[in-house]
Parts: structure tokens; sequence; C-alpha cells
């Protein structure tokens, strides 16, 4: 039983979100975490409510998904309330709403993310227009993400679901171009746990990022299935594909085993050789990777060809990095804190703390969502799932051309003929370098994206 | 942060002083004496430890829920939420952030009906009055008075590793260990931080083992003063079971704990 005047007392003291914040019909997104909000502060709330921010307007709310303290409500609130690094989303505030029991989290609102800002590069590929962004902006990307996930990583805590999705970068503002990690719903301490790390959730990280050790049943999360997914983000970046794209019917399921992801990785990989990866023959599921696979179908296959074929060549920085990240053996792959040491970010262009350089930020903003939107994605439940996020039919209308494109190109499954494939056809101008590699003694360095635009002058090189 | 003790909330936020205790204390104290007070909260966190056994959870899991029960208490008097009610809330919310998952509503209550009725039937004569919806309008309040601080660094650990430091000596070990559970039957957890804990507990360990380690002390650089203090709170502890019968007491102390007042009738 609860004291009366204790109660009366605990709410009376307790600041509800609807007091601080304006946010009807401002939602941003949409995923199984829940819905966030583009949220501004009411007027005549003090800066001492929001932990002095005195310039910021906006932030973002999210509500987590069910009502009461859910596992990875709880997760999320007791990770952050202790994790403090730039590169890592911060949270100011839990507001708890004890009448309909929903949990609230307020973050810094950050007006992008990799999904998005691919997918927007993606789409220009399609309709053979360019886009303007510094050359150094990948690398910058990657050194943040590097930089966030090394901090998460000394201090005992896995990502465990990194995708483009999680990854944010900060608007116009104080941080401006700044990286984010965020969504750590499936975040965990890592040390001494009381439980094999594979037992709680049966599954984590969206099929597309997830290791192959995992996908081969590995019972323990390690800080290489970060670094897989990392690996994946790099390659996606530098292409605009997801690299170990795979159609995929339900997520989630009970069995690690998945054997059309398996097939894709060896598609672009080849398959392991036995050197290569000694331990595999100790996973859970090598058994059925040995009855399921044959090594001679992917014998043309290699992450050289693959990325060549993107006009990534094999002896950049970029590509060597790559393939330190995308080591199969988890044993063998590179840390967090061997890469940011890498010569990549030692060459021209050097990374910069705002990943636009200062120029003028080609993305569009975030757009609100009306409760259509959500009812349409529910029916694109594979693809909502799969990237937790927006605007997929707006999409779908924006890019008729591509959905014609389907099963062109190197996936070696047949298209979906019901779901969008956000792959453009290969060939077109690239979101990537190549077309710089080309160009490179002619301009000085600069924007990347474009061949033909004028370079515009800014402050490149601002280092860390 | 979640691996650095030094950048925690629990050490930012939660190592209060003597002072504090006394002050918050104060409504509880004009009610009962500071050994009644005393005893009550080992009550609980005995009433903790079963349960927590009952339900198979590990040590570490205990622990936290029983900091957890102690810092709601250290901030708040017994009378603002019914500590019957608040240590299985404690439980569980720790199991979800020590990641031993979400324990189920049915399980957690049925678990509590049988232990009240089979082990502390010598303090309450009615069931377990609580249901579900309790516990989870309970873990609401528990969450919001712990501010969100969740992680709680706890002295086995530190432990483990300055025994290696010694060398390895399983008795010495379990000895420590055990006063380091026993330790949360005392005021130490919410004032001294958890390796300054680990080596209190291990001083005892070694006067009762009469295991000489006088030079190794000097040099971990700590402060003895407060390893001293730490020391003092648990040989207390034990002076105090000495002559404590709590089948014969608790009810009388449970009768006499200030309580919750329910909605005025209008």
């Amino acid at each position: 039983m609860m004291d009366y005047e204790f109660k009366m007392k605990t709410q009376k003291d307790r600041i509800k979100v609807e007091d601080l914040f304006e946010f009807e019909g401002c939602k941003v997104g949409r995923g199984t975490y829940g819905h966030v909000y583009k949220a501004r502060r009411k007027e005549g709330v003090p800066d001492s409510e929001l932990k002095s921010r005195p310039d910021t307007k906006d932030f973002a709310l999210k509500q987590i998904e069910g009502t009461g303290l859910s596992m990875s409500a709880c997760r999320e609130i007791t990770l952050l309330r202790e994790l403090r690094h730039v590169n890592v989303i911060t949270l100011i505030r839990v507001f708890l709403s004890h009448n309909d029991r929903k949990v609230w989290l307020l973050f810094d609102f950050a007006e992008h993310d990799l999904w998005h800002i691919i997918k927007f590069h993606r789409a220009a590929k399609a309709n053979k227009k360019q886009i303007l962004v510094p050359k150094s902006m990948v690398k910058s990307l990657l050194y943040q993400i590097l930089d966030g996930i090394h901090y998460l990583h000394s201090n005992w805590v896995l990502h465990r679901d990194l995708k483009p999705a999680n990854i944010l970068v900060m608007g116009e503002g104080n941080e401006r171009g700044r990286v984010k990690i965020a969504d750590m719903g499936f975040a965990r301490l890592f040390n001494a746990p009381l439980k094999p790390l594979a037992d709680l959730d049966p599954v984590v990280v969206t099929f597309w990022y997830r290791a192959p050790e995992l996908l081969l049943g590995a019972r323990h999360y390690t800080k290489a299935i970060d670094i897989w997914a990392i690996g994946c983000i790099f390659a996606e970046l530098l292409t605009s594909e997801p690299i170990f794209h795979c159609r995929q019917e339900d997520i989630k399921t009970s069995n690690p085993y998945h054997h059309d992801q398996l097939d894709r990785i060896f598609n672009v990989m080849g398959f392991p050789l036995e050197k290569d990866w000694e331990d595999i023959k100790k996973m859970p599921e090598h058994q059925t990777l040995l009855r399921d696979f044959k090594r001679s179908n992917y014998a043309n296959c290699s992450l050289t060809k693959y990325m060549d074929r993107h006009k990534i060549k094999p002896d950049s920085k970029a590509f060597n990095l790559l393939q330190k990240l995308l080591m199969m053996d988890p044993n063998k792959r590179i840390t967090s804190e061997q890469s940011m040491q890498d010569p990549y970010f030692q060459e021209d262009p050097l990374p910069t703390q705002d990943i636009f350089a200062g120029c003028a930020i080609p993305y569009p903003k975030r757009e609100f969502l009306t409760d259509d939107d959500s009812e349409d994605k529910t029916e694109n439940k594979n693809r909502q799932n799969q990237q937790q996020t927006v605007r997929i039919t707006q999409y779908q209308q924006q890019n008729p051309q591509q959905q014609q494109q389907q099963g062109n190109g190197d996936h070696n499954h047949g298209p979906n003929p019901k779901r969008v494939r956000l792959n453009g056809p290969h060939g077109g101008p690239e979101f990537h370098q190549h077309q710089n590699h080309a160009m490179q003694h002619q301009q000085p360095p600069g924007m990347v994206y474009s061949t033909n635009q004028p370079t515009q002058p800014s402050n490149f090189h601002q280092r860390f | 942060m979640a691996g650095n003790f030094w950048h925690s909330s629990h050490h930012q936020q939660w190592l209060l002083d003597k002072q504090d205790l006394v002050r918050e204390r104060q409504h509880d104290l004009s009610i009962l004496t500071e050994e009644e007070y005393q005893k009550i909260l080992i009550f609980f966190a005995n009433l903790i430890q079963v349960l927590g056994e009952q339900l198979k959870l590990r040590q570490q899991v205990i622990a936290t829920a029983t900091v957890y029960f102690k810092r709601f208490y250290a901030r708040n008097s017994l009378k603002c939420i019914d500590p019957l009610l608040l240590a299985p809330t404690s439980i569980f919310l720790a199991s979800k952030v020590e990641e031993f998952g979400v324990i189920s509503n049915t399980r957690l209550i049925t678990t509590c009906q049988t232990a009240i009725k089979n082990k502390f039937s010598y303090a309450y004569t009615q069931e377990f009055p609580y249901r579900t919806n309790h516990i989870l309008e309970c873990e609401f309040y528990l969450l919001e008075h712990l501010d969100c601080c969740l992680i709680v660094y706890q002295p086995y650990r530190p432990l483990l590793t300055l025994i290696q430091d010694i060398g390895p000596d399983d008795q010495l070990l379990t000895l420590a260990w055990r006063i380091v559970n026993d330790s949360l039957r005392t005021d130490v957890c919410l004032l001294y931080a958890p390796y300054q804990i680990a080596i209190g507990a291990l001083q005892i360990a070694c006067v009762i083992m009469q295991k000489d380690m006088k030079s190794w002390f000097a040099e971990l650089n700590a402060d003895m003063e407060k390893i001293q203090e730490i020391a003092r709170y648990i040989i207390n502890l034990y002076e105090l079971w000495k002559t404590y019968d709590e089948k014969k007491d608790i009810q009388a102390l449970l009768n006499k704990m200030p309580k919750p007042k329910p909605a005025p009738q209008r």
C-alpha cells in the first residue's frame, strides 16, 4: 500500500511531458521501438527543466512501445543514464506517465540519419542527379561511428543493433554534422553476464548487418559483432547499396541460422577458407552449413570484385579498411581502437567534426508522419521491421523505375513483386568516390559526389 | 559510465553521507529507535534474500534489489510505501536491469505468497496482500525516486580482484563474500564505494581467520579510516545479532512501524 500524502506529493512534483512540450502531429518516426516526435519546448518552460540547453528549441521525444517498463525501455534508460560521449545520443530526461503507463525519453533532436541519407543518394543516383557533399563525408561518418562505438566498447557496452537507421546526424545548430549513435534498446553490458548473452533475445541485429558467426549460431555477442555491422554500414555509404541485401520473410525467428543471408554474404565475400576462419568448425550450425552450401558455388566471389564493380579500387585505403572490418573470422576482425588508427583516416581528406565540413546540408529535413503513413507501413511489414523507419509509401511513388529494375545486378534471388526494392540499378552515377578517383588530380580536395560542379570553398580540413 | 565507477551515477549521486541519513530518517526515528529501525531494514533485506533465492536469482541481482530498497528509504519514510510491497518491486526491477529477464508477474506474486506463508509466518499472520497491478504501479514510483539511476556497483567483483592479488584462498574468499552479503544489512552500501566495502569485508575475514595481512592492507593505498568505519558497521551488526531474535521481536516492530495512510474519506 502507498501513503496518500506521499502519492499526492510525488504527483505534484512530477513534471508531465505534455506540460513542457508541444508535439501533437509532430511524429517523425515509427518503429518496433515505439514512436518518435519532434517536440518543441512550450513557452515559459525554464532551461533548468532541460538541463541547461538554453538555445535548443527542438527535442526528440520517444514514446516507448507498449506500457510499463519493458526490457528494452529498461536497458535504454539504465545505460543512457550512465553514458556520456559526443557520438552517443544523450538521454536528457525520462518521463513516466502514470495514467497510461507510458515511458517517454527526451533526447536532443537529430535532423538526419544514415537510412534517410543513403536513401536520398540512392534516389538521386536513380534519377541521374548529383548531390554535393564534402569528399571527406563518408570518412567523417565512419570515424565518428567508430569513436562512439569505441567509447561503448571500452565501457563494456555492446550496441548489438547497429544499422543505418540507428546512426543519427545532427542538423543545423551547435552540434552540426555530428554523428550520434542511437537506439540502445538492444544494448547491454557484457562484463560477466549473468546469463549467456544469446539467451535473452534469441535474435538481435537486423539480418543485413548481422555477422556471420551470429548466423551460424554463436551464443555470445561480442564487440566483433558490432564491428561487422559497422563494416556493412561503411560499404553501404561507399556504394549506396546494402552490401548484404537479402530478401527476408520474417524477422526475429528464434533460429539464428539464416540460409539466404549466409548465401548473400558468400556471394559477396566468397566462401570462407578453413585457414581464414579456423574456428568455423566450432560454430553450432557448422554441420548445417556444410549440408546446405557448396564452396564451388562461390568460387568467383570476393569482396575485391564486389567493391570493384562499385568502383571502389582494391588498392584504396577505404577498401583496405573495409576488408579489415568485414573479416569473416571474428577473432581476426579489427577492433574499434585499431580502426581509428587506420591510414585511411590519416590520408587526405581528413575527417571533420562536422561531417558536412561547413557546406550546405543537401538532405531534406524530417517530415511529419500522419497516422495514414504508419498504417500503410504495416502493409510493408518486412520493410518496416528492416529499417524501422518511415515514408515507405512516398518512396514507392517516387521511384517506380527502381521497382522495375528489380532482379538486375548481382542479387541471385528472384525479386519479390510485393516488396519495394531499395537498390538502384548498378552503374549509374555512384553515391561515392569513384568519380573522385578520376578527378583527384584536377580538383582540389573538396566536393566529391559531383564532377562538374564548382568546388565550394570551406573548412574541409578542420581536424578532430 | 557503465564500466567506470568514478563516472557512474552510483558514485556521483548515490554515495550519501551520514548526516543525510540522519536527516531523512528524522520522521521514522521519532517513532522508532535507531536499533528498531535497523532491525526492520534487516528483516526486509532478509525477505529480499529469501524471495531472490526462491526465484533462483543470482546474488548480484539480490544485492542490487537490496540497494534499490535501501536507496528508496534513505530518501523516504517507511510510511510512504509499505516495504512489503517495495521489496518484491525492487527484485522485479533489479532482475530486468541485471539482464536476468522479466520475472513473470504470477510467478513473483506466487513466490511472495508462499514465502510469507511458509517462511515469514512469524512476522505476518495474513497472506501477502499485493497483486501485479500494485507491483507495476510501485515500480514507476521506485524508478522516479531512484532518479533512474539503475546501475549499482557491488563489492563482489573488487573482492575477487583483491583475493586474486593476495593469492588464491577459497576459504578467505567464501568468508569475505559472506561478510559482503551481511553488509547489505547495514548502511554501508549507501555510504561507501563498493571497493572500500570489499576491503572492509576482507579485513574482517582476515581477522576471523587470523591471517596477518597488515602489510598487504597498508600497501593498498586506501583510505583506512573509511575502511575502519565500514568494519565498525559490520561488527556492530554481528554484535546486534548475538542477542536479537527476529522471530520473537519482529511482529511487534512491524506493528510499531509507521504505516501508509489511505486517501481521506469524504
